[in-house]
């Protein structure tokens, strides 16, 4: 089996694209704007009156907004980006009929929604490092970001190969994107829910990445979570293989 | 080079091709004429990857498209229906990422070559979406010409552009036909077809229902046209074998009626019962 290689000109593509939208004066605000009302509201708002475990509730959300935001925009970037140029700017048949596998295809787009995932990650910390500078990027952190970006970028791509329409797109988002933003310990513990809302938020591939995220060490709920965000993004990067490798209009 | 045997196609319960064969031999310009939804455009998504066909075989290069579609991939060349350059990329980022794509090389000199010989060199550094219908039909068909394929399918190349820049086009057509590469056009243009094409298919409701020169079409269907306004106020036509048997059926109609060379079209509406642009 040969690796696909041949992924970086679908990236270079993406990155072109994100160029030209980032010179756009809305582009950088409308990114951003959301997780810091989050942060003004829940963190320097309310949560001035919150503690978590004994620390500073700021420092407890700042990680649950950057893996909030990480998961909408390289979830988003792709779905979004997958589905317009399949069906309405047909510039997604361009790929399909260069000589590159399926995979390459696959590995360039995950590979640009994980950049604009991390983009809008790094806006998010700059404002959280000056909201609260007690709070320190880990290696284990770095690894549940990464990982949060490639699912949800992976996941992007399964929906923007299976919406019949750009509407659609939004009702996958308002179904699956939007309430795992809310329920999956972005905003608070989960480990403290009734058992049987706890065992469905314990389904959501975002509370493990908010558990992981969270983590100063390696432990058993650690690793659990690893292993899940692991078997997640397996089963989302091989169905979206399998939708590009069977493409067909 | 290109053949087509049996190719059967439904979406649902519309049968969009019914056993379609014909083939496009190696440095000939085909010319695929039928009205809208007669099924051309599926016929070349079948050919170039897009879409799957229910029964029968396609080659293209000698390569069948349900196994070999990876090899298929290195020889064909796309100019689609609907435009699908990146709109928000200029000219030059839309060739460089197709060159990538199919691994062109030289690519920075290829592009400039392919840019200058659809005058938009000048152009390069402009974003797409600024472009005028011709200036951008101009840029897909350098983009389609770039990786020098062997095989070409234009698919209404010249598609809602005025008549002179269509005219351009078919001079560049006409340069692509002097290199020797195969090239499939579908029309629904037919001074297009009879302008560029060696041969010509007529598909009507997804049948094949004639395939010849321009010439054997004509000679075929009759040499010689009577047109007349009929009672009802229509246009009529009656195709005649030779010039005699076209002033005999003058003479006889009492209205006025104007005898003339039989063209492509009158071929066309006699055998799509449709007229065309």
């Amino acid at each position: 089996m040969t690796l696909p290689f041949d992924w970086y000109p679908v990236f270079l593509r993406e990155m072109l694209l994100f160029k030209h939208k980032l010179l756009r004066v809305g582009y950088l605000f409308s990114a951003m704007v959301a997780p810091i009302i989050y942060l003004i509201t829940f963190g320097l708002g309310l949560g001035r009156y919150v503690t978590v475990q004994g620390g500073s509730y700021l420092t407890f959300l700042i990680p649950g907004l950057v893996a909030m935001t990480s998961m909408n925009n390289s979830y988003a970037w792709v779905a979004s980006s997958l589905n317009l140029n399949r069906l309405y700017f047909k510039t997604f048949q361009v790929l399909v009929q260069a000589p590159l596998s399926s995979a390459s295809i696959l590995i360039g787009e995950i590979l640009a929604g994980i950049v604009k995932g991390l983009f809008a990650s790094a806006l998010i910390l700059i404002v959280g490092h000056l909201s609260a500078p007690s709070f320190a990027v880990t290696f284990i952190f770095t690894v549940a970001l990464l990982l949060n970006c490639f699912l949800f970028a992976s996941l992007g791509v399964i929906v923007g190969m299976r919406a019949k329409s750009h509407e659609d797109t939004a009702t996958y988002s308002n179904f699956v994107i939007m309430p795992m933003a809310f329920l999956s310990g972005t905003f608070f513990r989960v480990d403290t829910l009734p058992p049987l809302i706890k065992a469905v938020v314990y389904v959501l591939p975002l509370t493990h990445t908010n558990i992981l995220i969270r983590k100063a060490a390696m432990d058993a709920a650690a690793w659990i979570s690893l292993a899940v965000l692991i078997v997640y993004a397996f089963v989302c990067f091989g169905y979206g293989a399998w939708l590009i490798r069977n493409y067909n209009e | 080079m290109i053949e087509f045997s049996g190719v059967s196609k439904s979406f649902g319960k519309v049968q969009a091709l019914d056993r379609v064969s014909f083939s496009v031999g190696e440095g000939e310009v085909f010319g695929l004429l039928g009205p809208n939804g007669a099924g051309k455009t599926t016929l070349v998504k079948i050919a170039t990857l897009l879409t799957l066909l229910d029964s029968g075989t396609c080659r293209v290069h000698g390569l069948d498209v349900r196994r070999d579609g990876a090899a298929i991939k290195r020889v064909i060349g796309v100019v689609p229906q609907a435009n699908n350059l990146d709109r928000e990329l200029t000219a030059y980022e839309n060739l460089l990422i197709y060159g990538m794509l199919h691994k062109v090389p030289a690519l920075k000199t290829i592009i400039e070559e392919s840019l200058r010989s659809v005058d938009l060199w000048e152009r390069r550094d402009s974003v797409v979406s600024g472009f005028s219908g011709g200036m951008q039909r101009r840029l897909l068909l350098a983009r389609a010409l770039l990786a020098q394929p062997d095989v070409l399918f234009l698919d209404e190349p010249s598609i809602g552009l005025d008549p002179q820049i269509r005219r351009q086009m078919w001079d560049i057509i006409r340069k692509i036909r002097i290199d020797g590469r195969t090239v499939l056009i579908t029309t629904h243009y037919i001074e297009e077809a009879e302008a560029l094409c060696d041969r010509v298919g007529i598909l009507t409701k997804g049948k094949l229902t004639a395939l010849d020169s321009p010439a054997k079409l004509k000679s075929q269907a009759g040499e010689y046209v009577v047109e007349f306004i009929g009672s009802d106020g229509a246009l009529q036509q009656s195709l005649c074998r030779t010039e005699a048997e076209a002033a005999e059926a003058a003479r006889r109609c009492t209205l006025s009626s104007v005898v003339r060379p039989t063209n492509l079209e009158d071929v066309f509406v006699r055998l799509t019962g449709r007229g065309a642009e």
